[in-house]
């Protein structure tokens, strides 16, 4: 009885599928997810100028850091800067994603040189430096140069680390962030393959490698896109941080700074719950947000935190010792636009959130504007003199922070 | 180690950042746009209906399909040598030039019916919340209304099947939601718009 019931069913669904229509195909992943009252909504992402524009045509000077600190051009010509990582030479690594390239820029006396170091990669967004070594996060695998530094102009073939991390080559947010932890293994980031759907069971994540062994480990769920992160100094607990869906309107949910504080794997809830305590219209049905990890800090919506480390160096006054820089590459799902800056956020000594503010403010040019910004941060690093150094992949050029003097 | 090594940098693109570098320069692109005119036409305006018309296209778009072409990301026998050698400012330049040209007068006559089906399909299929609502581009979108027909055809067809460059795959998911049928119509209906 039951087989001829299934082959009963198995004959009905050919026919039927011989007789129905082929399958819609999903939406562009930016504008999955909008409901239908924001159809005709005119926003649209940002892209850089891939070609890269000159500091002279650009407003520099409207640029602000608080008194006492300066902001100046530090290099340009390197088109979309994204991720930065420093060598310990000094050596500045940036890396894009819409292009193929890791550049090296090598300061020599008051002169910035700009080298093509890496050529031909997918997607290589993710890059840090430990122990001589540069790796590589492309949209697929990580790749390892080891004694990069003594090779800028013959870097040769990366060691595979990791590969075939995005089989199916997934749409949506594909590029990696990559950073090296305390416990010698790397960290990144495989975000979720649109705006708001349901992930498969590596994707919306954290996870970590072991560039020794390259044993593989989830590290946090739930993570829509996190394209910054970095450990406290001090409790070597990982931080990051994580960008909300959009089309949920002009302030809602909040992009999200997240910490990481105990041993078993946090979910945090995409696609169910976004910023701790919004449940999702679609997907969080028959769900609670009480199921999920909370963020440390909520950010503002569409804001778009990216990089974010942890200020560790010896230029900057006491008080800016142990905080949190974010590089908010700003909002485009937003009718009045935000971010844009370098933000600051003061942890007490429970290592627990005590201020949020903006550090390096002046790209905002108009906010009803399309586009409103001249500039966008992508990335920040400590140089070796304490320095902070920040990335526009809008133009093309990394800003120099300094305190003093 | 690097000392010696900076005059044999063959494998890169070596440059030294100055605060003399030049914005983009229209004159300069002017000059150096003589070579585009055999295909794309005096003054941007392209009389070949397979090579797409530069003129009032918006800057960022064109200096990003320079880089794309010099890249090897998007393909094409003519233009991935002709940029092959140019740099970043070079592009900028020309995309200046052709930017700050009189978009050319469309030249095809649309069919009634997709005339008055096109502007529903180019808002059901999101073609207007990026190129604008009178397809006329933006920042790195191109300018549609008006272009040529085949190329549109072409370049649309590229985008479905997967082969054709994009920011962030954007185009080829927008592409994927396309009937044969909603190409030919949508094609047909842009190429007829005139610039306002």
């Amino acid at each position: 009885m039951r087989i001829v019931m299934v082959v009963c069913l198995a004959a009905f669904g050919v026919a039927h599928a011989q007789n129905k229509p082929a399958e819609p195909t999903p939406p562009p992943s930016w504008h999955q997810g909008k409901p239908p009252a924001l159809q005709e909504s005119t926003l649209h992402p940002f892209a850089p100028n891939l070609t890269g524009r000159q500091a002279s045509e650009l407003p520099v000077q409207r640029l602000k850091v608080p008194a006492g600190f300066k902001v100046e051009v530090w290099a340009e010509g390197i088109p979309e800067a994204r991720s930065l990582a420093v060598g310990d030479k000094g050596t500045v690594f940036v890396s894009n994603r819409l292009s193929k390239n890791v550049y090296a820029v090598v300061d020599r006396g008051g002169k910035r040189e700009v080298k093509t170091l890496l050529k031909g990669l997918d997607a290589p967004n993710g890059i840090a430096f430990s122990k001589g070594t540069l790796y590589v996060a492309e949209r697929g695998r990580i790749t390892r140069y080891d004694g990069i530094e003594n090779r800028l102009d013959q870097p040769g073939e990366g060691k595979v680390v990791i590969d075939n991390l995005d089989p199916n080559r997934a749409p949506g947010h594909f590029w990696k962030f990559l950073a090296m932890g305390p416990d010698g293994k790397l960290y990144f980031n495989i975000g979720a393959p649109g705006n708001i759907v349901m992930p498969n069971y590596t994707q919306a994540s954290i996870m970590r490698v072991d560039p020794a062994s390259g044993v593989l480990e989830t590290v946090a769920l739930g993570v829509r896109n996190s394209v910054g992160m970095d450990w406290n100094p001090k409790s070597k607990e990982l931080w990051f941080t994580n960008h909300g869906r959009d089309w949920l309107g002009d302030d809602s949910p909040n992009d999200t700074l997240h910490r990481v504080a105990t041993k078993t794997v946090p979910n945090f809830g995409y696609p169910f719950c976004h910023q701790g305590d919004i449940i999702d219209p679609e997907f969080g049905k028959g769900r609670s947000c009480k199921e999920f990890a909370k963020p440390a800090l909520k950010l503002g919506a569409h804001i778009a935190p990216l990089g974010m480390r942890f200020y560790n160096g010896k230029m900057f006054p006491a008080e800016y010792q142990g905080n949190i820089f974010i590089a908010m590459h700003g909002s485009w799902n937003r009718t009045t636009k935000q971010g844009y800056n370098v933000s600051r956020v003061v942890l007490d000594e429970k290592g627990a959130v005590k201020k949020y503010e903006p550090f390096l403010t002046g790209f905002l040019m108009d906010e009803k504007a399309d586009p409103p910004m001249w500039g966008r941060p992508v990335d920040l690093a400590v140089m070796k003199d304490g320095a902070m150094l920040v990335s526009d992949d809008y133009n093309g050029i990394l800003y120099r922070i300094s305190h003093g003097k | 180690m690097w000392h010696s090594a900076s005059a044999a940098a063959a494998v890169v693109a070596l440059f030294i950042c100055s605060g003399a570098a030049q914005a983009a320069d229209i004159e300069a692109g002017r000059a150096k746009a003589q070579t585009c005119a055999a295909c794309h036409g005096n003054e941007g305006h392209s009389t070949n209906p397979a090579v797409p018309s530069l003129a009032g296209q918006p800057a960022q778009a064109l200096a990003t399909q320079l880089f794309q072409f010099r890249e090897g990301n998007r393909k094409n026998d003519q233009m991935s040598p002709m940029a092959a050698n140019l740099s970043n400012a070079e592009m900028n330049d020309l995309a200046a030039y052709f930017a700050s040209l009189k978009p050319a007068p469309a030249t095809h006559r649309t069919a009634p019916q997709n005339a008055s089906a096109g502007p529903a399909l180019a808002k059901k299929f999101n073609c207007v919340q990026c190129h604008g609502p009178r397809l006329e581009g933006q920042q790195q979108m191109p300018r549609i209304a008006g272009q040529h027909y085949d190329y549109l055809l072409a370049q649309l067809r590229l985008f479905k099947a997967g082969r054709r460059a994009d920011m962030d795959g954007n185009m080829t998911s927008a592409a994927q939601q396309l009937s044969d049928t909603d190409i030919e119509v949508l094609v047909d209906y842009i190429a007829g718009l005139g610039p306002q």
